[in-house]
């Protein structure tokens, strides 16, 4: 039983709920809540219908013919639904920040319009069942996310925005050359096709190599990876609850996931061993870990920091999937969601001290935890996520990558992972200090730069809430990683039903 | 039942540790107490636990697979860990009286040093006690880091500068150990595709590169155990903690160090292979070495604490030389073992209550000095091995290795307890110079003769397994014996000899100064490279973007050709028209 209507529901509710934004005037706020909030919550009632859908192994798709070799499709497979979960789930969650972050501020019918666009073309390129579709939606991923960059109107934030628009415009300039290049080769491929691309490897071992250094190489450009990271520590100029989005799900890891996409569905994990594009790959990865970890040292502003910590982190997942093994593929996918859950939760952290104290160096965190003790804890367990420590989240998908470095005989990636997690505590162990050990403004040592006094708890409830949220989830799925539909649970069902034999 | 206790033993330090929090922000500070009944009781389960009996436990939901279990090994080892934690913890309400009644008072730099302690204390001891019951890998490096990043709060309490660079040189060192930790597991789990502590023996045993395996794990838990190299924290760090958090620091924390090895070295297995048991020479030299030079640079140390930790290296060298042997000779490591648990557990009360006897010392009960000074004198004697579970102790190590003929070691480690012997003397006799009356509180001194005779009848409570330990025979205790009197003689000496020189303290933390100074070189040319990279950058990046500019002005010159033509626009469309009129003429003459 095929319920086409599935997948194409769930896209449209994101869809809809930006209709009804645009649509709606300025200052109808209420009624503006109330789509965006319902849409998320029925959104994720329809993302999890489909995980029951897949998870009993029925494969929803949905597609029409639209010029003779090219077809939309819209399939639930389990990775999509995987990242398609993430993204309703953080989109909830940054819609209930972002109408507490952006009370009384202009512009909001634009910014929840755009933001449902954004977060709708994510679900697109998660379901996505071939290049075509996820091409269009990756496009419109990119045009939706420019407002959001660029909401504050500063002339820095325009700047960052022209930044943000030549490199993705370009990468998808060059992603749609190898799109082109592939289908002028094989015709109409379909991610849940078989027989992969080994086929074609005896006479255009070559061309295949252009075409995958085309996608990877404009896929890239998203996820952040160095040389190809510029625009991401800029567009740190738009509003907290856009960095969450962008770096836990929509724009960078649409890029990892996109990458996910043409190792294993497109190429297949065999045929790129064999070309040896996967070492290639890890050894880019295991380079924009270190730079990412090295630059991030040198910041001194917590969302620069974070920033560089992004791109260093996301490479753990690029990193997996070049390690060929269960272990390997687990670990990348896991991080998905893992990485995606707790630099959610460092964001919103980010975002309350900014807005409830005006802080936004780090040198004027000291003695913050006294002040915000919730937030506090929901930074201090992120960071040491990050770092890997267990039982948080990090901690589970750093032990995965490891081993299967390990067991793929690439020695030298667990080197990598350990220095690594040092340098991830190097730059995140002084700040929990300041948090925590030092003296500030709460103990009566000089003012915050511009505080306020947002709510009756330590700030605004609509702030604090999600973020406690995505806490506890980072939490869970690390202390909890074996109980049924974890994070880990699910990356295992996926490798192991689909990519391992 | 056991796994109730068990649930509890962990959930009760954990809700202590929230109890406190919510006290913290909750209570009006001034009637706050920070060292409550709850709070003296966090390790009491455990301690229970210990007695419970052998168990064990699978937890599937648990991370990647809880595997936890109370056998003949983690029984008296969580025995003499929740009982010193027990002790320490009556030990700081006393130790803390005083800050305690500051706080109440109103002085908030004390209120929130006393909430940072009391909240910290009981994670630690979490941690602790995880690492001890786990058998899987994650569950044990959960404690082991949870116990190592909640300790920094314990040794940094007192917030002075010096507080704060042993702080540092802790919390720097503890970061490398946990790289290094974090190496060794992911790479012997992952060659044998295992979770579990006992896997990564097998693996280590049997795998190729086995003994880099074990050399990366030797090493960071050698952070912890203060092996020579790595030890540079604990002369740092001792000296600036409160009094109990030093007992714990010293007796149980570093011997978590030591359960480590013992937990993923393959000690005692058949077949060890050739490299196994050159990494085991190595950490046998690496340990007596440790024994030696630790007592030497030990001496001359002017703080109690200091000459203390040092005496901790110097044990806990003998200790790695102990392990050691179960590489080595895998053959005794059976019949020594229970030697190395029982010489384990003493080491850690007796220095527990030593340490405690520092403040005891620094605030002088009003009792008489000819009770109070052979009280603080019992523990060190013990520990040289001269009385009461100090000779049980050295006798339960020093027969197997008679069994097996192992005379050399013996020979050292009669001499290293010589050491030890010195050691303890100067660490009195500093007491003495320093000492200070002042009245202690009841709560100080009744946990410090709690742990004194604890120390000294070590063997009696200890969970070990039947038999396994013995009283020496009279004709042995000559040799168990003359350490003390020669330790105590060398230094009467040294002290005479020294007399007229006027001799400063070497640093405490010796290497790390070292350390300290070649990074600190090393810097530089770091920061210059750092420079040249950001130069270089800079000036690409300028490059570009005159070639960007000059490629726009080339583009727009091209733009003002085209202003020209529709300038001119009439002009050339007559052109135009007669070019082809032209081109229609010679065409139609054809």
């Amino acid at each position: 039983m095929n319920a086409a209507w599935l997948p194409l529901t769930t896209l449209l509710t994101s869809l809809l709920a930006a209709v009804v934004i645009f649509t709606l005037p300025e200052n109808a706020r209420r009624l503006r809540t109330s789509a965006n909030l319902l849409a998320a919550v029925g959104k994720i009632i329809l993302v999890g219908l489909m995980a029951v859908r897949v998870s009993a192994g029925h494969e929803d798709t949905f597609s029409f013919q639209i010029v003779g070799n090219v077809d939309f499709v819209l399939r639930a497979d389990a990775l999509g639904v995987m990242f398609a979960g993430l993204s309703s789930l953080l989109w909830l969650c940054t819609t209930v920040y972002a109408i507490g972050y952006l009370e009384g501020s202009a512009n909001r019918k634009r910014f929840f319009g755009f933001f449902s666009l954004c977060v709708a073309s994510t679900l697109g390129i998660a379901l996505a069942g071939n290049l075509f579709t996820f091409l269009i939606f990756y496009e419109m991923l990119t045009l939706s996310t420019y407002p959001l960059v660029v909401h504050a109107g500063t002339q820095k934030a325009l700047d960052a925005g022209r930044i943000y628009l030549r490199y993705t415009l370009s990468a998808g300039v060059v992603l749609l050359l190898g799109a082109v290049l592939l289908y002028a080769l094989t015709g109409e491929h379909s991610f849940s096709s078989e027989a992969g691309l080994g086929n074609y490897l005896a006479d255009h071992r070559g061309l295949l190599l252009l075409i995958f250094a085309l996608l990877v190489g404009g896929l890239a450009v998203k996820a952040a990876m160095v040389p190809l990271h510029g625009w991401l520590p800029r567009a740190m100029v738009a509003p907290a609850p856009v960095s969450a989005l962008l770096h836990a799900v929509a724009v960078v890891k649409a890029g990892a996931f996109g990458i996910l996409r043409v190792i294993y569905d497109l190429y297949g994990i065999e045929l790129s061993v064999e070309l040896g594009v996967t070492t290639a790959l890890a050894v880019m990865a295991s380079i924009t870990i270190i730079y990412g970890s090295l630059r991030a040292l040198a910041q001194q502003e917590l969302k620069p920091r974070l920033a560089f910590s992004t791109i260093s982190q996301v490479s753990y997942v690029v990193l997996g999937v070049s390690l060929f093994g269960p272990f390997g593929t687990i670990g990348a996918l896991a991080h998905l969601l893992h990485q995606g859950l707790m630099k959610v939760t460092l964001f919103f952290c980010a975002g309350n001290y900014a807005e409830e104290l005006g802080v936004h160096r780090i040198d004027e965190m000291d003695g913050a935890g006294r002040r915000m003790p919730l937030t506090s804890l929901a930074f201090t367990i992120g960071a040491l996520g990050m770092i890997g420590l267990p039982p948080l989240a990090g901690f589970i998908t750093k032990w995965y990558l490891g081993v299967g470095a390990v067991q793929a005989q690439m020695y030298w990636v667990v080197a990598v992972l350990v220095a690594s997690s040092s340098l991830n505590a190097m730059y995140f162990l002084p700040i929990l200090h300041r948090l925590w050990f030092r003296t500030g403004p709460a103990h009566g040592q000089g003012q915050w730069p511009k505080e306020q006094r947002l709510g009756r708890l330590e700030t605004h409830g609509w702030l604090l809430w999600p973020m406690v949220f995505t806490a506890l989830a980072s939490l869970g799925a690390g202390l909890l990683a074996g109980l049924p539909f974890s994070p880990l649970d699910w990356a295992s069902r996926v490798a192991y039903g689909e990519y391992l034999p | 039942m056991m796994s109730l206790l068990l649930v509890l033993s962990l959930l009760w330090p954990l809700g202590v540790a929230m109890l406190v929090a919510w006290q913290v922000y909750r209570a009006p500070a001034g009637r706050h107490d920070y060292f409550s009944w709850w709070w003296l009781s966090a390790a009491w389960p455990a301690l229970l636990l210990a007695y419970g009996g052998e168990v064990q436990w699978t937890i599937d939901v648990w991370m990647l697979g809880g595997e936890w279990e109370l056998n003949t090994l983690t029984r008296p080892w969580l025995a003499f860990t929740a009982l010193l934690w027990s002790l320490a913890a009556v030990h700081a309400r006393g130790y803390f009286a005083a800050e305690q009644s500051q706080a109440q008072s109103g002085d908030q730099a004390v209120q929130r040093r006393l909430a940072r302690l009391s909240l910290l204390w009981p994670l630690a001891l979490l941690g602790n006690v995880m690492l001890i019951i786990a058998q899987d890998i994650a569950s044990f490096y959960l404690g082991f880091a949870l116990m190592t990043f909640a300790a920094y709060a314990l040794v940094v309490h007192s917030g002075t500068d010096k507080a704060r660079l042993g702080a540092k040189a802790y919390i720097i060192l503890a970061i490398v150990g946990e790289g290094l930790i974090l190496g060794g597991f992911l790479w012997s789990a992952g060659e044998a595709d295992t979770l579990t502590l006992q896997g990564v023996r097998e693996s280590i045993l049997v795998a190729e590169h086995g003994a880099w395996m074990a050399a990366l794990l030797c090493l960071g838990f050698g952070v912890k155990a203060g092996v020579i190299g790595l030890h540079v924290w604990l002369p740092l760090a001792h000296p600036v903690a409160p009094a109990p958090a030093s007992a714990v620091l010293s007796g149980t924390m570093i011997k978590a160090g030591l359960l480590g090895w013992i937990s993923v070295l393959p000690l005692g297995e058949a077949g060890m292979s050739a490299p196994l048991t050159q990494l085991g020479q190595v950490m046998l030299v690496a340990g007596l070495a440790a024994a030696f030079l630790a007592a030497f640079y030990g001496v001359f140390q002017h703080h109690p604490k200091a000459v203390l930790a040092y005496s901790s290296i110097s044990q806990m060298g003998m200790l790695t030389a102990l392990v050691a042997m179960g590489l080595v000779a895998p053959d005794a490591w059976s019949i020594l073992w229970p030697g190395v648990v029982l010489f384990a557990a003493h080491h850690a009360l007796a220095k527990g209550t030593l340490f405690m006897g520092t403040s005891i010392s620094e605030h002088m009960p009003r009792w008489s000095l000819a009770l109070i000074w052979p009280l603080l004198a019992l523990p060190g004697i013990s520990l040289a091995g001269a009385i009461g579970a100090g000779m049980v102790t050295k006798w339960a190590v020093k027969s197997p290795l008679y069994e097996m003929e192992h005379d050399t070691l013996i020979k050292l480690l009669s001499w290293a307890a010589v050491g030890t012997a010195a050691l303890v003397s100067v660490a009195l006799w500093r007491q003495w110079q320093q000492r200070q009356p002042g009245g202690s509180n009841g709560w100080q001194w009744g946990a410090w003769l709690v742990g004194i005779s604890a120390a000294l009848i070590t063997p009696l409570w200890l969970p070990l397994p039947a038999e396994s330990i013995t009283m020496p025979p009279l004709k042995e205790w000559l040799g168990i014996l003359w350490p003390l009197s020669v330790g105590i003689a060398l230094v009467a000496t040294g002290r005479l000899l020294l007399r007229f020189i006027n001799t400063a303290a070497p640093p405490a933390g010796d290497l790390w100064w070292l350390y300290a100074g070649v990074i600190a070189a090393g810097l530089g040319p770091v920061k210059r490279i750092n420079r040249g990279c950001s130069e270089l950058k800079t000036a690409c990046v300028v490059s570009c973007r005159q070639a960007e500019r000059s490629l726009m002005d080339a583009l727009t010159r091209m733009l003002e050709a085209e202003n020209w033509m529709r300038h001119h626009v009439s002009g050339l469309m007559m052109a135009l028209a007669l070019l082809l009129a032209v081109l229609l003429i010679w065409e139609g003459q054809r």
